[in-house]
């Protein structure tokens, strides 16, 4: 096993919490256990310190209303309890993560009409952070296929219009339109996770893009012309939302 | 030694006040600056900046879209010179990423690998590179050579700077169980170009000290005073604390103690 494998070997232990309890783990040897495993654990707080801080900026910013901080839960016995099973990176963890936040900041009440909407889009945002980085190309292929974790999200509240002035210093919590509106979430080919809203050509799209439609099928399934399939793809390969599976 | 330049990490929720600030030389920067940054422009024009974001880990060789983001970084900042650290925080494929700096095994094998790219990397950027040394919290059996060692083989192959980071060394040596000084003593100080100094604090799952968004005690500071006092090429000493928990008042006394300590 070359030295880079070992490497590996460390950072999954560190990473992963079940791998790190195994035997084949264990079995090498490598390090200290306990200092491995206390690493890890303050990996895993900083780890999702960063995300909650990120993801979560607008419940942070209405935290002065709900007195409620997002990332105070990796100090709740709840978080501690997810650590034996915590993967870093991983979906599954991600998404129990989040749903501690949205659990502990909805206790305190509703700031504002729309934050049972908002906290959806925050917790949305993270989980598709997460998961497995497989595919750094668009692909070349026919067949588009939507890219797994991408998110449809339908709200009550016209969200993009207020979450910028969330950010802005405001004395008023300020207000969102009531009126619906869907939101695609996805993660581009470098990571970064960017939303878009969803006009229904894109939800359409987003929805049968299974990777065995060709272009021609999915035009007449989605009831597009050509034209407007061809630039739907392109939006939609561009925020990492579609890639083109090259087949089997 | 030249008068060393004292400064910061640039904290953008700290904007308004490192804009007003007096008595910092400089702010090194981990994150590019947001578009919604109102206090950019006039944190761009006052201060020299260095470049001290992720560029990538240099046990591989860091890709044409990596090495043009840090060249673009670079040439916005105008840096002096160029940070990355000795860092091995993902896995080869990806699966894995710690997310936290992470040294790698100190071995011949990595020794070649970080001497190859980092070579690959100064010769597409304009400025000097320099490396910053990262703590390990345990030891790892496959390592073949202590790290002050591996650093100086470093060093000598790519004539790159070396970004000393004291409490790192402090860290290391505590859960070493020897004195920072000796521990300090091994390293290779003639390289270094920059230093780092920070707190550091009692961390609940480590259950002993770590670095933390505090004031560096009277300690450390004594320790970078006797530091910086046997690096000859030394040039800068910053404050290392990028969070969004640090305070404007930590940071500006604790650039004042620092340039006070020196």
């Amino acid at each position: 096993m070359s030295d880079r494998a070992v490497q590996d070997l460390v950072i999954r232990a560190l990473a992963d919490a079940p791998f790190r309890d195994s035997a084949a783990w264990r079995g090498r040897g490598l390090a200290d256990q306990d200092r491995v495993e206390r690493f890890a654990r303050f990996l895993a707080r900083h780890f999702y310190f960063e995300r909650i801080v990120h993801f979560f900026k607008y419940s942070r910013a209405l935290a002065r209303v709900t007195g409620r901080h997002p990332e105070a839960i990796l100090r709740r016995p709840a978080f501690d309890a997810l650590l034996p099973t915590a993967v870093l990176g991983g979906r599954e963890t991600a998404r129990a993560v989040a749903g501690l936040v949205v659990d502990y900041v909805r206790e305190a009440g509703g700031a504002a009409p729309y934050h049972d909407d908002l906290l959806r889009y925050e917790e949305a945002m993270m989980v598709v952070e997460a998961g497995p980085r497989t595919s750094t190309s668009p692909g070349t292929g026919a067949a588009p296929q939507t890219v797994a974790g991408t998110l449809l999200l339908e709200l009550d509240y016209d969200l993009p219009v207020v979450l910028p002035k969330l950010l802005q210093p405001w004395t008023q919590v300020p207000e969102a339109p009531r009126r619906a509106a869907k939101l695609l979430v996805a993660r581009s080919r470098h990571g970064r996770v960017a939303v878009a809203r969803a006009d229904q050509a894109v939800a359409a799209v987003v929805q049968l893009a299974d990777g065995t439609k060709t272009l021609d099928d999915l035009a007449h399934a989605a009831g597009l012309r050509p034209a407007e399939l061809a630039a739907t793809l392109q939006d939609l390969t561009e925020i990492g939302a579609v890639r083109f599976s090259t087949g089997s | 030694m030249s008068r060393l330049m004292v400064g910061a990490f640039y904290n953008p929720h700290l904007g308004a006040e490192l804009v007003r600030a007096e008595g910092i030389d400089h702010l090194a920067m981990a994150d590019p600056p947001a578009p919604s940054d109102t206090h950019w422009p006039a944190i761009k024009q006052r201060y020299t900046l260095l470049l001290h974001d992720y560029l990538g880990q240099l046990s591989e060789p860091l890709d044409d879209r990596a090495i043009a983001r840090a060249r673009s970084l670079a040439a916005l900042y105008d840096t002096p010179w160029v940070a990355e650290h000795f860092q091995c925080l993902h896995t080869e494929d990806g699966t894995y990423n710690l997310n936290y700096v992470f040294p790698p095994l100190y071995t011949e094998e990595f020794l070649a690998r970080f001497v190859a790219n980092a070579a690959a990397l100064q010769a597409r950027l304009d400025q000097p590179l320099v490396m910053e040394n990262i703590p390990g919290f345990f030891d790892v059996k496959a390592s073949q050579m202590p790290e002050p060692v591996w650093l100086r083989r470093f060093f000598e192959a790519t004539g790159a700077g070396f970004l000393l980071d004291l409490p790192h060394v402090w860290l290391e040596a505590h859960y070493r169980g020897l004195s920072p000084d000796t521990w300090l003593a091994e390293f290779p100080l003639e390289h270094v170009v920059e230093l780092h100094v920070a707190g550091v604090e009692q961390d609940g799952d480590l259950r002993g000290p770590w670095i933390a968004p505090t004031e560096p005690s009277d300690a450390m500071l004594e320790f970078l005073a006797q530091a910086a006092s046997r690096c000859p090429r030394a040039r800068a000493v910053t404050f290392d604390a990028f969070s969004p928990s640090l305070t404007a008042e930590v940071l500006l006394a604790s650039v004042d103690r620092i340039r006070a300590a020196l």
